[in-house]
């Protein structure tokens, strides 16, 4: 299943619904986090400070003490622990309250499993993204991203700014499933949640298909139903 | 205390009233006091003139060169003894001549004033030895030849008896006539209230689930009556919201089950039996597709109560109208592309004010019905969008037409399109299939900025969309 060379992290999900923290457990624990699970407010205080996790995934709405107060005492004592906000209450409000006491990133449930992968790994990496390499390659296409040339075994083929973005972006997340939320949000940079252009997002990958795809025998991009795209290489 | 402080209206409508009616009387009743005590001191003046002047006449030196006044014209010789003038008769050296029995030997007026009684009748009051007011005139008038002084004067004292008496009068019959006032002013006021009283007790029996009773009113042209309009008006709306809530509720619990069930039961029915894995994975890819429809529904519901709220705390900015259109037409382009729709703009004295609202609701709006168009155009169709202005009720409005060649809108269905979760039982096309959200949302956040959107009736093909916005003339930050 797993593709990806694993990512090392300690990973603390705090969680009080059991079947929403087995999910996050499992699903993080195929890809190889280590991950431990902290159901209460007081649990979390403790496992914070026994296992000194790398990232904690914290619930806002916990019996007890709330996601806020433990990110707050976090901050307060300065740990290096990065904090990925997940709850239900959607709201901008709600995202900048967390967002201002300190947390890291802010995730809204009901979440895609793909971009929680993304929005973990990214906060894993600690330092800063990367600077982008001069060229990317998955297979036999190749991209050029300083001078925005993309070719498929050495036939170049000619893209709009926005497959060429999605491309990117695609390929960026080599062997990872992306939602069309993730897609609408970082490549569309859509802000509302309520913008219904998951079928321009459809056309659009079928387009990036026919061009990168179509005429070659190797399909690379592939659609998972019910879960969004993937560019993946092929298995030999 | 709390007597001072009468909670109810009509005790404090009768205190009032009292209290402003005594003061009046006061008032009033002072002035003519004052008035009347004038009036009555120049009449005793008057009169003492016409005395004197009667009196002079009757005055005489008999043989023994003592001055006399004529009795003889009495016809009654008792009614002598009515008269209470006082009078005092001196020659010019000051020696006095002639006193009435009245005086009871005391002096009138003491000392001579200088040219007293010659050019005026010098009309001054004084008080006598034993203390008595008095009103007191001078004449000089010759008696055979020998000019005299004569002080003719009245006591005030039956005149302070008669203000005595009157005030008197005045101070047991005023606090007799306050307080029948204030009973009056109370049971008129009770009357007048009694309405109010029997609208609070209906009022209070209105609850959540006989939100159809209403307020009886007694009299709809008066205070009251109005009042018990107005309140029936506000149930009347009350009563609607209420019912819209109770079927969006029901609509929403059904736009949420079926899509529940729908994964329900594909769980079932998978793990009935073992299957190759293909078939968990297209069950799974199924359940995946219904929770991202239940997602949108939730998304959809939310930014409804957004846009419901948005009244309050939105922060408007100013932009432009085709600026924002021309963003969304941006992202539709594929689909357009894809589907080899032309779009086609016109400008008819498009207003070039910019539009002031929540850029980004507007958006979600025009993004809604725009997209709608595009989803509903024949490939290879036309989609016109024509920008002008149309002035209502002396208000410039941006107007903005979306004309579509797709099937258009079934007849009857013009308004309903714009209800929560309505799909059209005429065209099935579950291909076509939303959230059935996004004209009632599109619908809230136009009406929200005070604009309209409707669907133009008599429109041959396709569906025109009409959309009317404000130009708002309000200051506001630009974006």
């Amino acid at each position: 299943m797993n593709t990806t060379s694993p990512i090392s992290g300690r990973i603390l999900v705090v969680e009080d619904d059991r079947r929403m923290a087995d999910s996050l457990v499992s699903g993080l624990t195929g890809y190889g986090y280590q991950v431990s699970l902290a159901r209460t407010g007081e649990e979390a205080f403790f496992l914070v400070h026994s296992t000194q996790p790398d990232l904690v995934l914290l619930d806002l709405t916990l019996p007890k003490r709330g996601g806020l107060e433990i990110l707050a005492q976090i901050r307060a004592e300065q740990l290096p622990t990065r904090v990925l906000i997940l709850t239900s209450h959607n709201s901008v409000d709600d995202r900048v309250t967390g967002l201002n006491s300190g947390a890291d990133d802010y995730l809204g449930k009901p979440f895609s499993f793909p971009e929680l992968l993304a929005r973990v790994a990214s906060l894993l990496r600690r330092l800063p993204a990367p600077p982008r390499s001069a060229s990317l390659q998955i297979a036999d296409i190749h991209i050029d991203t300083k001078a925005h040339l993309v070719s498929r075994s050495g036939t170049p083929i000619d893209l709009t700014p926005r497959e060429y973005d999605l491309l990117l972006y695609l390929l960026e997340h080599r062997n990872q499933a992306v939602s069309r939320e993730m897609l609408a949000k970082d490549v569309w940079r859509e802000t509302s949640r309520f913008t219904p252009i998951d079928n321009v997002i459809d056309v659009q990958m079928a387009r990036l298909r026919r061009k990168i795809d179509d005429p070659f025998t190797t399909k690379l991009l592939l659609t998972l139903r019910g879960v969004g795209f993937i560019l993946r290489e092929p298995e030999q | 205390m709390k007597f001072l402080r009468p909670t109810n209206i009509r005790s404090r409508l009768a205190i009032w009233f009292v209290a402003i009616l005594s003061t009046i009387l006061l008032l009033y009743i002072s002035a003519v006091f004052v008035f009347q005590y004038v009036l009555l001191q120049r009449q005793i003046f008057h009169d003492e003139i016409q005395d004197v002047e009667t009196v002079e006449g009757l005055l005489y030196f008999d043989q023994h060169g003592s001055l006399q006044l004529e009795q003889g014209y009495h016809t009654h010789q008792q009614s002598r003894l009515l008269e209470d003038r006082l009078m005092e008769v001196r020659d010019l050296a000051g020696n006095v001549l002639y006193r009435t029995d009245t005086l009871k030997g005391a002096t009138l007026g003491g000392t001579a004033l200088p040219d007293e009684g010659i050019h005026s009748y010098n009309e001054r009051s004084t008080t006598l030895a034993d203390g008595t007011r008095v009103l007191l005139i001078s004449h000089i008038h010759p008696v055979q030849g020998k000019p005299v002084l004569i002080r003719l004067g009245y006591s005030m004292a039956p005149l302070h008896d008669r203000m005595l008496y009157f005030f008197f009068l005045l101070l047991v019959a005023t606090p007799i006539a306050l307080v029948a006032a204030g009973f009056i002013s109370y049971s008129v006021s009770r009357r007048a209230l009694r309405p109010l009283v029997s609208m609070a007790s209906r009022a209070e029996q209105i609850t959540a689930s006989n939100l159809h009773d209403r307020i009886v009113v007694e009299n709809p042209d008066d205070e009251l009556g109005h009042m018990g309009r107005v309140l029936n008006h506000l149930l009347e709306r009350l009563q609607q919201a209420f019912a819209q809530l109770q079927r969006f509720t029901a609509d929403a619990a059904h736009e949420l089950r079926t899509p529940l069930a729908s994964i329900r039961s594909t769980g079932e029915l998978t793990l009935q039996q073992d299957r190759p894995n293909a078939s968990y994975r297209e069950a799974i890819s199924g359940m995946l597709e219904e929770t991202t429809r239940l997602n949108r529904t939730i998304d959809g519901l939310l930014l409804l109560s957004k846009a419901e709220a948005v009244q309050c705390d939105s922060e408007p900015t100013s932009f432009f109208l085709t600026e924002l259109v021309h963003e969304i037409l941006v992202l539709l382009e594929v689909l357009v592309e894809e589907r080899q729709i032309t779009v086609l703009e016109e400008y008819e004295n498009a207003p070039h004010e910019p539009l002031v609202a929540d850029r980004s609701l507007m958006r979600v709006a025009l993004l809604n019905v725009l997209h709608n168009a595009v989803k509903f155009s024949p490939d290879r169709s036309v989609l016109r969008i024509v920008y002008g202005s149309i002035e209502r009720e002396g208000h410039i409005f941006h107007h903005i037409s979306i004309h579509d060649s797709g099937p258009g809108i079934a007849p009857g269905e013009h308004l309903r399109v714009f209800e929560r979760f309505f799909t059209s039982a005429v065209h099935q096309a579950t291909a076509f299939r939303g959230s059935g959200l996004g004209l009632s949302i599109a619908r809230l956040i136009i009406d929200r900025n005070g604009g309209r959107i409707n669907f133009e009736e008599n429109v041959v093909n396709g569906a025109k969309c009409c959309i009317e916005l404000p130009i708002s003339t309000k200051k506001s930050k630009t974006a």
